[in-house]
Protein backbone atom coordinates (compact mmCIF):
# COMPACT_ATOMS: atom_id res chain seq x y z
CA UNK A 1 0.00 0.00 0.00
CA UNK A 2 2.83 2.13 0.86
CA UNK A 3 4.28 1.53 -2.87
CA UNK A 4 1.08 2.46 -4.62
CA UNK A 5 0.78 5.83 -2.50
CA UNK A 6 4.39 6.87 -2.76
CA UNK A 7 3.84 5.92 -6.53
CA UNK A 8 1.03 8.67 -6.60
CA UNK A 9 2.97 10.84 -5.44
CA UNK A 10 5.79 10.19 -7.51
CA UNK A 11 3.84 9.91 -10.23
CA UNK A 12 2.34 13.44 -9.80
CA UNK A 13 6.10 14.71 -10.36
CA UNK A 14 6.51 16.42 -13.55
CA UNK A 15 8.87 18.74 -15.14
CA UNK A 16 9.28 21.76 -17.94
CA UNK A 17 9.82 22.25 -21.22
CA UNK A 18 9.60 25.95 -21.65
CA UNK A 19 7.38 27.71 -19.50
CA UNK A 20 4.25 29.54 -20.64
CA UNK A 21 4.14 32.76 -18.11
CA UNK A 22 0.87 33.76 -19.75
CA UNK A 23 -0.42 30.76 -18.23
CA UNK A 24 -0.98 31.43 -14.32
CA UNK A 25 -2.33 28.77 -11.81
CA UNK A 26 -5.88 30.39 -10.63
CA UNK A 27 -5.84 30.34 -6.57
CA UNK A 28 -9.04 29.20 -5.04
CA UNK A 29 -8.60 25.75 -7.76
CA UNK A 30 -10.39 22.45 -6.31
CA UNK A 31 -9.73 19.32 -8.31
CA UNK A 32 -11.40 16.13 -7.21
CA UNK A 33 -9.34 12.76 -8.14
CA UNK A 34 -10.73 9.08 -7.51
CA UNK A 35 -7.69 7.02 -6.84
CA UNK A 36 -7.99 3.38 -8.10
CA UNK A 37 -6.17 0.25 -7.58
CA UNK A 38 -6.04 -2.67 -10.00
CA UNK A 39 -7.34 -5.97 -7.84
CA UNK A 40 -8.23 -8.83 -9.26
CA UNK A 41 -8.16 -7.52 -12.30
CA UNK A 42 -10.63 -4.75 -12.07
CA UNK A 43 -10.09 -0.77 -10.94
CA UNK A 44 -11.00 -0.56 -7.32
CA UNK A 45 -11.63 2.91 -5.59
CA UNK A 46 -9.14 3.04 -2.89
CA UNK A 47 -8.82 6.76 -2.24
CA UNK A 48 -9.32 10.31 -2.74
CA UNK A 49 -7.38 12.95 -4.27
CA UNK A 50 -7.59 16.73 -3.72
CA UNK A 51 -5.46 19.60 -4.84
CA UNK A 52 -6.08 23.05 -4.33
CA UNK A 53 -4.79 26.17 -4.43
CA UNK A 54 -5.24 29.38 -2.48
CA UNK A 55 -3.09 32.41 -2.06
CA UNK A 56 -1.89 32.86 1.50
CA UNK A 57 0.21 36.24 2.32
CA UNK A 58 2.94 37.21 5.09
CA UNK A 59 3.66 40.65 6.17
CA UNK A 60 5.91 41.57 2.84
CA UNK A 61 4.93 38.57 0.14
CA UNK A 62 1.97 36.41 -1.29
CA UNK A 63 2.46 32.78 -1.66
CA UNK A 64 0.46 30.48 -3.80
CA UNK A 65 -0.06 27.49 -1.55
CA UNK A 66 -0.76 24.05 -3.33
CA UNK A 67 -2.07 21.40 -1.22
CA UNK A 68 -2.51 18.23 -2.36
CA UNK A 69 -4.51 15.33 -0.05
CA UNK A 70 -5.20 11.81 0.13
CA UNK A 71 -7.64 9.76 2.10
CA UNK A 72 -8.63 6.43 2.02
CA UNK A 73 -12.20 6.14 1.07
CA UNK A 74 -14.43 5.34 4.87
CA UNK A 75 -15.25 1.39 3.51
CA UNK A 76 -11.45 1.39 3.74
CA UNK A 77 -10.43 3.38 6.71
CA UNK A 78 -10.66 0.40 9.22
CA UNK A 79 -8.62 -1.95 6.92
CA UNK A 80 -6.15 0.57 6.12
CA UNK A 81 -6.32 4.46 6.80
CA UNK A 82 -4.51 7.04 5.15
CA UNK A 83 -4.48 10.49 5.65
CA UNK A 84 -1.60 12.45 3.44
CA UNK A 85 -1.17 16.00 2.75
CA UNK A 86 1.49 17.68 0.22
CA UNK A 87 1.83 20.97 0.40
CA UNK A 88 4.33 23.74 -1.16
CA UNK A 89 4.18 27.22 -0.66
CA UNK A 90 5.33 28.72 -3.93
CA UNK A 91 6.00 32.38 -5.88
CA UNK A 92 2.66 32.97 -7.96
CA UNK A 93 4.20 33.93 -10.78
CA UNK A 94 7.88 31.75 -11.27
CA UNK A 95 6.30 28.47 -8.84
CA UNK A 96 9.19 28.20 -7.18
CA UNK A 97 9.01 26.81 -3.34
CA UNK A 98 10.12 28.04 -0.39
CA UNK A 99 8.77 25.79 1.94
CA UNK A 100 6.99 22.17 0.88
CA UNK A 101 5.63 19.72 3.35
CA UNK A 102 5.06 16.43 3.68
CA UNK A 103 2.57 14.64 6.22
CA UNK A 104 2.06 10.77 5.89
CA UNK A 105 -0.05 9.13 7.89
CA UNK A 106 -0.42 5.36 6.45
CA UNK A 107 -1.84 2.64 9.02
CA UNK A 108 -0.33 3.98 11.94
CA UNK A 109 2.60 4.26 10.54
CA UNK A 110 3.59 8.33 10.18
CA UNK A 111 6.06 10.49 8.95
CA UNK A 112 6.69 14.44 8.71
CA UNK A 113 8.74 16.15 6.21
CA UNK A 114 9.62 19.86 5.94
CA UNK A 115 11.73 21.78 2.87
CA UNK A 116 12.79 25.06 3.79
CA UNK A 117 13.78 26.59 -0.18
CA UNK A 118 16.54 29.30 0.35
CA UNK A 119 18.51 29.94 -3.35
CA UNK A 120 19.95 26.53 -4.15
CA UNK A 121 20.22 25.66 -0.62
CA UNK A 122 17.30 22.99 1.19
CA UNK A 123 17.24 22.68 5.22
CA UNK A 124 14.91 19.50 5.58
CA UNK A 125 13.76 18.03 8.71
CA UNK A 126 12.35 14.52 9.08
CA UNK A 127 10.57 12.67 11.81
CA UNK A 128 9.26 9.43 11.41
CA UNK A 129 7.07 7.56 14.34
CA UNK A 130 9.55 6.60 17.12
CA UNK A 131 12.01 8.12 15.45
CA UNK A 132 14.41 11.47 16.69
CA UNK A 133 13.71 14.04 14.35
CA UNK A 134 16.57 14.78 11.73
CA UNK A 135 17.83 17.87 10.15
CA UNK A 136 19.92 17.71 6.78
CA UNK A 137 21.50 20.65 4.26
CA UNK A 138 21.67 20.01 1.37
CA UNK A 139 22.72 21.71 -2.12
CA UNK A 140 20.22 20.90 -5.23
CA UNK A 141 20.44 22.44 -8.87
CA UNK A 142 18.63 25.93 -9.74
CA UNK A 143 15.95 24.25 -11.64
CA UNK A 144 15.35 21.52 -9.04
CA UNK A 145 11.97 21.63 -7.58
CA UNK A 146 9.74 19.57 -5.17
CA UNK A 147 7.37 17.41 -6.09
CA UNK A 148 3.86 19.57 -6.01
CA UNK A 149 4.93 23.04 -7.48
CA UNK A 150 6.62 20.54 -10.55
CA UNK A 151 2.89 19.15 -10.90
CA UNK A 152 1.47 22.47 -11.05
CA UNK A 153 4.38 23.23 -13.54
CA UNK A 154 3.74 21.53 -16.23
CA UNK A 155 0.48 23.32 -16.29
CA UNK A 156 1.86 26.09 -17.47
CA UNK A 157 3.68 24.69 -20.42
CA UNK A 158 3.33 25.74 -23.75
CA UNK A 159 2.39 22.14 -25.75
CA UNK A 160 2.04 23.21 -29.07
CA UNK A 161 5.69 24.29 -29.29
CA UNK A 162 6.37 21.03 -28.26
CA UNK A 163 6.93 18.00 -30.80
CA UNK A 164 5.63 14.56 -30.23
CA UNK A 165 7.99 12.41 -28.44
CA UNK A 166 10.61 14.83 -27.32
CA UNK A 167 11.71 14.13 -23.94
CA UNK A 168 13.41 16.47 -21.82
CA UNK A 169 15.34 15.51 -18.01
CA UNK A 170 14.80 17.27 -15.27
CA UNK A 171 15.20 16.58 -11.34
CA UNK A 172 13.04 16.87 -8.36
CA UNK A 173 13.89 16.28 -4.78
CA UNK A 174 12.12 13.81 -2.69
CA UNK A 175 12.81 11.70 0.58
CA UNK A 176 16.18 14.20 0.44
CA UNK A 177 17.36 13.12 -2.24
CA UNK A 178 17.14 14.46 -6.10
CA UNK A 179 15.68 12.12 -8.38
CA UNK A 180 16.04 12.77 -12.29
CA UNK A 181 12.83 12.70 -14.19
CA UNK A 182 11.95 12.40 -18.02
CA UNK A 183 8.55 13.61 -19.67
CA UNK A 184 7.58 13.04 -22.95
CA UNK A 185 4.58 14.21 -25.04
CA UNK A 186 2.86 11.41 -26.74
CA UNK A 187 0.05 12.82 -28.82
CA UNK A 188 -3.65 13.84 -27.91
CA UNK A 189 -6.54 11.88 -27.05
CA UNK A 190 -9.87 12.61 -25.82
CA UNK A 191 -10.40 11.90 -22.30
CA UNK A 192 -13.72 11.15 -19.64
CA UNK A 193 -12.80 14.42 -17.13
CA UNK A 194 -15.38 14.21 -14.70
CA UNK A 195 -17.49 17.46 -14.38
CA UNK A 196 -16.21 18.96 -17.96
CA UNK A 197 -17.43 16.34 -19.96
CA UNK A 198 -14.97 14.70 -22.61
CA UNK A 199 -12.03 16.65 -23.32
CA UNK A 200 -9.52 16.32 -25.99
CA UNK A 201 -6.52 15.77 -23.53
CA UNK A 202 -2.28 15.95 -24.04
CA UNK A 203 -1.50 12.37 -23.36
CA UNK A 204 2.25 12.90 -21.50
CA UNK A 205 4.87 10.08 -20.50
CA UNK A 206 6.80 10.04 -17.06
CA UNK A 207 9.97 8.78 -16.58
CA UNK A 208 11.90 8.47 -13.34
CA UNK A 209 14.89 6.93 -12.34
CA UNK A 210 13.61 4.79 -9.35
CA UNK A 211 12.28 1.71 -9.05
CA UNK A 212 8.84 2.71 -7.57
CA UNK A 213 7.43 3.32 -11.79
CA UNK A 214 8.04 0.39 -13.95
CA UNK A 215 7.57 0.01 -17.94
CA UNK A 216 8.21 1.74 -21.25
CA UNK A 217 5.51 4.75 -21.57
CA UNK A 218 2.91 2.85 -19.07
CA UNK A 219 3.21 6.31 -16.30
CA UNK A 220 0.99 8.47 -18.07
CA UNK A 221 -0.96 11.66 -17.51
CA UNK A 222 -3.27 13.42 -19.81
CA UNK A 223 -3.47 17.20 -19.83
CA UNK A 224 -6.76 19.10 -21.07
CA UNK A 225 -5.43 20.78 -24.36
CA UNK A 226 -6.60 23.94 -23.56
CA UNK A 227 -5.46 27.07 -21.40
CA UNK A 228 -6.28 25.60 -18.23
CA UNK A 229 -4.25 22.48 -18.61
CA UNK A 230 -6.38 20.39 -15.78
CA UNK A 231 -5.12 17.30 -15.31
CA UNK A 232 -8.01 14.81 -15.95
CA UNK A 233 -6.55 11.24 -15.96
CA UNK A 234 -3.32 9.72 -14.20
CA UNK A 235 -1.98 6.20 -14.71
CA UNK A 236 0.62 4.37 -12.68
CA UNK A 237 2.46 1.28 -13.57
CA UNK A 238 4.52 0.14 -10.52
CA UNK A 239 6.12 -3.22 -9.38
CA UNK A 240 3.41 -4.16 -7.58
CA UNK A 241 0.46 -3.54 -9.92
CA UNK A 242 -1.34 -0.50 -11.40
CA UNK A 243 -3.91 2.03 -10.77
CA UNK A 244 -5.09 5.41 -12.16
CA UNK A 245 -6.27 8.91 -10.87
CA UNK A 246 -9.11 9.85 -12.59
CA UNK A 247 -11.13 13.29 -12.53
CA UNK A 248 -14.63 13.64 -10.71
CA UNK A 249 -14.69 17.10 -9.93
CA UNK A 250 -13.05 20.56 -11.26
CA UNK A 251 -14.50 23.68 -9.56
CA UNK A 252 -12.92 27.34 -9.42
CA UNK A 253 -10.69 26.62 -12.92
CA UNK B 1 -9.53 -37.13 -6.96
CA UNK B 2 -13.78 -35.71 -6.73
CA UNK B 3 -12.94 -35.65 -3.59
CA UNK B 4 -9.86 -33.47 -3.11
CA UNK B 5 -11.79 -31.31 -5.91
CA UNK B 6 -14.83 -31.17 -3.75
CA UNK B 7 -12.70 -30.40 -0.94
CA UNK B 8 -10.75 -27.58 -2.21
CA UNK B 9 -14.09 -26.04 -3.71
CA UNK B 10 -15.36 -25.80 -0.39
CA UNK B 11 -12.51 -23.98 1.13
CA UNK B 12 -12.54 -21.89 -1.91
CA UNK B 13 -16.26 -21.15 -1.50
CA UNK B 14 -15.62 -20.31 2.64
CA UNK B 15 -12.52 -17.89 2.09
CA UNK B 16 -15.08 -16.55 -0.94
CA UNK B 17 -17.80 -15.36 1.77
CA UNK B 18 -14.92 -14.17 4.36
CA UNK B 19 -13.42 -11.88 1.55
CA UNK B 20 -17.02 -11.51 0.48
CA UNK B 21 -17.72 -9.21 4.19
CA UNK B 22 -14.46 -8.39 4.67
CA UNK B 23 -13.65 -4.89 3.17
CA UNK B 24 -11.42 -6.60 -0.03
CA UNK B 25 -13.66 -5.24 -2.08
CA UNK B 26 -13.19 -6.45 -5.86
CA UNK B 27 -9.89 -8.68 -4.20
CA UNK B 28 -12.69 -10.76 -2.84
CA UNK B 29 -13.10 -11.74 -7.02
CA UNK B 30 -10.07 -13.67 -7.03
CA UNK B 31 -11.21 -16.93 -4.47
CA UNK B 32 -15.02 -16.71 -6.15
CA UNK B 33 -12.81 -17.22 -9.67
CA UNK B 34 -11.01 -19.99 -8.04
CA UNK B 35 -14.22 -21.58 -6.16
CA UNK B 36 -16.41 -21.12 -9.37
CA UNK B 37 -13.66 -23.01 -11.30
CA UNK B 38 -13.26 -25.74 -8.51
CA UNK B 39 -17.15 -26.34 -8.52
CA UNK B 40 -17.36 -26.99 -11.96
CA UNK B 41 -14.63 -29.41 -12.40
CA UNK B 42 -16.43 -31.16 -9.22
CA UNK B 43 -19.58 -30.76 -10.85
CA UNK B 44 -18.25 -32.33 -14.23
CA UNK B 45 -16.61 -35.01 -11.86
CA UNK B 46 -19.94 -35.82 -10.09
CA UNK B 47 -22.43 -38.22 -10.85
CA UNK B 48 -26.09 -37.01 -11.63
CA UNK B 49 -26.92 -38.16 -8.26
CA UNK B 50 -24.16 -36.35 -6.24
CA UNK B 51 -24.68 -33.14 -8.09
CA UNK B 52 -26.64 -31.39 -5.47
CA UNK B 53 -23.90 -30.04 -3.50
CA UNK B 54 -21.81 -28.97 -5.75
CA UNK B 55 -25.10 -26.55 -7.28
CA UNK B 56 -25.34 -25.89 -3.59
CA UNK B 57 -21.97 -24.35 -3.35
CA UNK B 58 -22.12 -22.61 -6.86
CA UNK B 59 -24.99 -20.86 -5.44
CA UNK B 60 -23.06 -19.31 -2.54
CA UNK B 61 -20.38 -18.37 -4.75
CA UNK B 62 -22.97 -16.60 -7.39
CA UNK B 63 -24.31 -14.60 -4.40
CA UNK B 64 -20.91 -13.50 -2.93
CA UNK B 65 -20.33 -12.44 -6.66
CA UNK B 66 -23.00 -10.21 -6.73
CA UNK B 67 -23.11 -8.74 -3.42
CA UNK B 68 -19.15 -7.92 -3.91
CA UNK B 69 -19.91 -6.44 -7.98
CA UNK B 70 -23.05 -4.67 -5.96
CA UNK B 71 -20.81 -3.15 -3.05
CA UNK B 72 -18.53 -1.96 -6.15
CA UNK B 73 -20.65 -0.61 -8.02
CA UNK B 74 -24.17 0.79 -5.98
CA UNK B 75 -22.32 2.08 -3.21
CA UNK B 76 -20.90 5.70 -3.45
CA UNK B 77 -17.76 5.80 -2.20
CA UNK B 78 -17.36 8.78 0.30
CA UNK B 79 -14.57 10.03 2.95
CA UNK B 80 -14.95 10.46 6.24
CA UNK B 81 -14.83 13.93 7.69
CA UNK B 82 -11.84 13.79 10.07
CA UNK B 83 -11.56 16.22 12.55
CA UNK B 84 -8.81 15.61 14.04
CA UNK B 85 -6.85 15.65 10.41
CA UNK B 86 -8.82 18.79 9.89
CA UNK B 87 -7.93 20.38 13.27
CA UNK B 88 -4.11 19.46 12.21
CA UNK B 89 -4.13 21.48 8.88
CA UNK B 90 -5.25 24.14 10.60
CA UNK B 91 -2.73 24.51 13.20
CA UNK B 92 -0.10 22.95 10.27
CA UNK B 93 -1.16 26.48 8.32
CA UNK B 94 -0.59 28.71 11.53
CA UNK B 95 3.00 27.21 11.55
CA UNK B 96 3.62 27.31 7.51
CA UNK B 97 2.77 31.29 8.07
CA UNK B 98 5.40 31.45 10.62
CA UNK B 99 8.16 29.63 9.02
CA UNK B 100 7.73 31.54 5.80
CA UNK B 101 8.06 35.03 8.15
CA UNK B 102 11.13 33.62 8.99
CA UNK B 103 12.75 33.15 5.21
CA UNK B 104 11.76 36.94 4.62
Amino acid sequence: MKKVVFSIGVFMILCSFNTDSSNQIPPGEKLVYAGSYNMSGLMTQLAQVTLSTEMVNTSNKSYLHLNCELATFAKWDKFFKIRDTYEAYVNPTTLKPSLYKRNIEEGGWTKKEKYVFKGNSVTSTSKRKNCPETTKTFTIGNSTQDVVSLMYRIRTLDFDKIKTVQSQSFVIVFDETQIPVTIKLLGTETIPAGNLGSKKCYKLSIGAKTDVLKGKDKNLIYLTADSKKIPVLMKFSIPVGTGQLALTSATGI
Amino acid sequence: MRKIVVIVAVVLTLISILFSILPLDTLALAPIGLALLFIFLAFKKSDVKQRKFTKLLFIITYICALYVLGKTYLIKDKVTVDTKFEQEKVDSKKEDLKDLEGLE
